[in-house]
């Protein structure tokens, strides 16, 4: 439905950016988080899960309003991907929010509860980590494996193709990576944020050494499934702009090595910066592997953006509110920037 | 049609319905409560008075609680749009989604970030700053029931656009945004979220005060309460009134649905202008069954005429008309909880102006009391109800006149609806059940009056707060549980 002027395809590609620059942001914020989480399950003192909870207790709301704002700018600029890939994913996008909201529910009542009680919240959100970060990067998966649409005229085309479509061993896969991958940035989050010589953080740093290597195969073997399978990507990676991705993945690898290298120094803020930096070169990496599609052979940026996206609604978005937002985010993490110790368990004062 | 009441159709709707009405039970608390924490906190920086203080932060925990399960409940929301009502969402998102997006950015991003700031920010930042971060909650709040009521006020008088191509194309933005039932249906709710957050405050004050603890604290909550809610109430029965005006100018089918009225005119001629109290729908669909009726009293209420017609049911082509027993229930329990709630304010202001809510004698007004524990349940019955008869009331279209529901649910399977359902199912309630029981723990527990005020000594730091609600906490333990 290519029916946009000139001005709105600017508008819905630099929509596109900001929908990009969001998950990346998400990604990078709470998939520390997740990863946490899912540490959590491996944690055997009690107090010291509530300490890691505690860890985020501050700011895991926020960084979740990073997938809120996504989703937004999904439904608000590309309602035409919105309304089919949703439909599409009925069934990993309800197990994600069930994992979700058990995480949710974990965060916000477990320094209220007692016992037995306590335990139950350590396990929701433990799986509920654990569940999110699977079947949200296993609908991630089956985006890019795409889906087919309807074709009637005088009608948007939609998504009719039933359940389980989205399962295939590619999009199991990327569930299993991302697990790992985000489990690895959950060890560096925990050694960032606790003090020296805490017993979680001498746990973590002893698990860091073997997820790294696990991290790095599964990562190796999603882009090389990626690039066999799929011709978008195999004609990009290997077409004339060969040497754009060379460079990509040469800074991939080099953020690699220096989040590799802090670590080992337990410069754990650096740690923590250049994995980010990995994800967003990954990230931008993926972008360029995909433009224009947003799902592949499925919608573009272009046949997927709304008709209706003008110059004023951008601009009062983008001007006025965003560069509000990501500066009292700053703020809010500087605020509450100090060390945690197993100590201070999780409490909401 | 016969194909809106499929299971096709239904089970879209009855998921969407759950998740729905299940979250709808926190943000109004949120919204409210968020401006009158906005309120005590400025009335303590004012007169630096202690109590104001206290219950500012004593609210303020069990707002926390509040919010924490209207995030694990709303981000569902968001997402529930395209998964449920696939089609729609493509049909209306130029202008529906343009404008929830608007209600992510402005409004929940805005206050997330101030949230953080209020709620960890004691001690941590200045007081002004403070007041500033919960002044910001406030606003952000009020301008997210701007939003959600702009689009859903929109599907209910689509203004602005042409349906073309199988979208939405908007022709006028400022049309669409200011469509005409908006006018009503935003003050209603952002009244309705004060009103239930004022008596959420009365109740558990009300519940102190019957327990004969922190009298002096809750009396002055109680009181304060008891003064909004005088004002408060009778302006949402006047906004009701207005919003049933509106949908009888702009939806007649869904007023004749919310009064039961099947005939516009009498087999006699005249109008038919009886008002049913209580009526049961027959099995044909095409009347009542039995009904208590009083007459005049319809064209009263809608037209504020004695005799003027008001469209019946038979005037609606049979494949445009709601089903009628639950708005017309749901319809009436909701006004009839608006009543209750201001008999209870002008009993509590008789009260008052008969000196009996001062601090000596407030606790003596027993069913006084009990009547305002029981007002802090009933305004979220009211919203439940006012929403299911709003909504259902507009079957069976979606977008008024213009997109019919079966027109705009996703393709989905039995299997896929009864998958959703039943896992909302538990985890809606989860949510719901864990957050009141860790209110009641919260308010069982009751304020923390000992705690320094910021400013004065330094506030604890984390370390010391555990231990010191570790050392509460314990001896008190087996009361709580």
């Amino acid at each position: 439905m290519d029916i946009l002027t000139q001005t709105q395809q600017y508008l819905a590609f630099a929509w596109w950016l900001a929908l990009c620059l969001s998950v990346l942001i998400y990604v990078a914020l709470d998939g520390a988080d997740l990863g946490a989480g899912i540490f959590s399950l491996f944690v055997r003192d009690e107090d010291e899960r509530g300490a890691i909870m505690s860890a985020m207790a501050g700011t895991w709301d926020a960084n979740e309003t990073w997938l809120m704002v996504a989703g937004g700018i999904l439904f608000g600029t590309f309602p035409f991907i919105y309304g089919s890939t949703f439909s599409y994913l009925l069934v990993p996008l309800a197990l994600a929010l069930w994992g979700i909201m058990s995480r949710a529910i974990a965060l916000e009542f477990r320094h209220l509860a007692d016992g037995r009680h306590k335990a139950v919240a350590d396990l929701a959100f433990g799986l509920g980590s654990l569940v999110t970060t699977f079947f949200g990067a296993m609908a991630i998966g089956a985006v890019l494996q795409g889906f087919a649409l309807t074709n009637t005229p005088g009608e948007v085309p939609t998504y009719v193709g039933g359940a389980f479509s989205f399962i295939t061993p590619f999009s199991i896969w990327v569930g299993v990576a991302s697990v790992v991958a985000v489990l690895m940035g959950g060890l560096l989050f925990v050694r960032a944020r606790f003090e020296h010589g805490e017993a979680i953080r001498v746990q973590a740093a002893r698990w860091t050494n073997p997820l790294f290597f696990l991290a790095l195969a599964a990562v190796s073997i999603t882009l090389i499934w990626t690039g066999t399978i799929f011709p978008w990507a195999h004609a990009r990676w290997f077409g004339s702009s060969t040497w754009i991705f060379g460079l990509l993945l040469i800074a991939t690898l080099f953020c690699v090595f220096k989040s590799r290298r802090a670590s080992q120094k337990d410069h754990d803020l650096a740690a923590v910066l250049w994995f980010d930096a990995t994800a967003v070169v990954m990230g931008v990496a993926l972008m360029a592997t995909m433009y224009p599609w947003i799902v592949p052979n499925t919608w573009t940026i272009y046949s997927g953006a709304s008709p209706s996206i003008s110059l004023v609604t951008f601009t009062l978005t983008m001007g006025g509110f965003i560069p509000v937002i990501i500066a009292y985010n700053v703020y809010q993490i500087w605020v509450f920037r100090d060390r945690v110790s197993k100590f201070a368990a999780y409490s909401h004062h | 049609m016969s194909s809106e009441n499929d299971l096709s159709n239904l089970l879209p709707r009855l998921d969407f319905a759950w998740i729905t009405t299940l979250h709808i039970v926190y943000p109004p608390l949120t919204i409210g409560l968020a401006v009158i924490l906005f309120y005590a906190e400025w009335r303590w920086m004012r007169t630096n008075d202690e109590k104001w203080y206290r219950l500012c932060r004593f609210f303020e925990r069990l707002f926390i609680v509040n919010f924490g399960a209207g995030v694990a409940t709303g981000v569902t929301m968001e997402m529930a749009f395209g998964i449920l009502y696939g089609r729609f969402s493509q049909a209306a998102g130029p202008f529906f989604g343009q404008v929830l997006g608007y209600e992510t950015i402005t409004a929940f991003m805005y206050e997330a970030g101030f949230l953080g700031l209020m709620v960890f920010g004691w001690g941590k930042i200045g007081k002004r700053m403070h007041l500033f971060a919960t002044f910001n909650v406030a606003l952000a709040s009020c301008l997210s029931v701007f939003w959600i009521l702009d689009a859903n006020s929109w599907m209910q008088s689509p203004n602005g656009v042409v349906f073309r191509n199988g979208y939405f194309q908007v022709t006028n933005w400022v049309a669409a945004i200011l469509n005409p039932n908006f006018f009503t249906a935003f003050p209603h709710m952002l009244i309705a979220c004060f009103e239930l957050s004022v008596c959420f405050v009365a109740a558990v004050s009300a519940w102190y005060l019957l327990k004969q603890r922190h009298v002096e604290l809750f009396q002055r909550a109680l009181k304060y309460s008891v003064g909004a809610l005088l004002v408060i109430a009778p302006v949402q029965i006047y906004l009701g009134d207005a919003v049933g005006q509106d949908v009888g100018k702009l939806q007649p089918a869904s007023l004749a649905a919310m009064e039961g009225h099947y005939h516009t005119t009498l087999p006699d001629g005249q109008s038919n202008t009886g008002w049913h109290i209580l009526a049961w729908p027959n099995s044909g669909g095409d009347g009542n069954a039995w009904a208590i009726t009083i007459p005049h009293a319809l064209s009263v209420i809608e037209t504020h005429t004695w005799n003027a017609p008001v469209t019946g049911l038979d005037d609606i082509p049979a494949q445009d008309r709601p089903p009628v027993a639950i708005p017309f229930y749901s319809f009436r329990v909701m006004a009839g909880i608006g009543g209750f709630l201001l008999l209870v304010a002008l009993w509590g202001t008789w009260l008052a102006a008969t000196g009996r809510l001062s601090v000596r004698s407030v606790a003596s007004n027993k069913w006084f009391l009990r009547a305002v524990v029981l007002s802090g349940f009933l305004p979220y019955i009211a919203v439940w109800t006012g929403w299911w008869t709003r909504e259902i009331g507009r079957q069976p279209w979606l977008v008024y006149g213009m997109m019919r529901t079966s027109e705009g649910v996703s393709h989905m399977s039995v299997f896929e609806g009864v998958f959703w359902l039943l896992g909302f199912v538990v985890f809606e309630l989860a949510v719901l059940t864990g957050s009141f029981y860790y209110l009641c723990v919260i308010v069982k527990r009751g304020p923390d009056l000992t705690r320094p005020l910021p400013g004065e000594e330094h506030e604890p730091t984390e370390v010391e707060a555990e231990a010191l609600l570790r050392r509460t906490a314990t001896p008190a333990a087996p009361q709580l549980v």
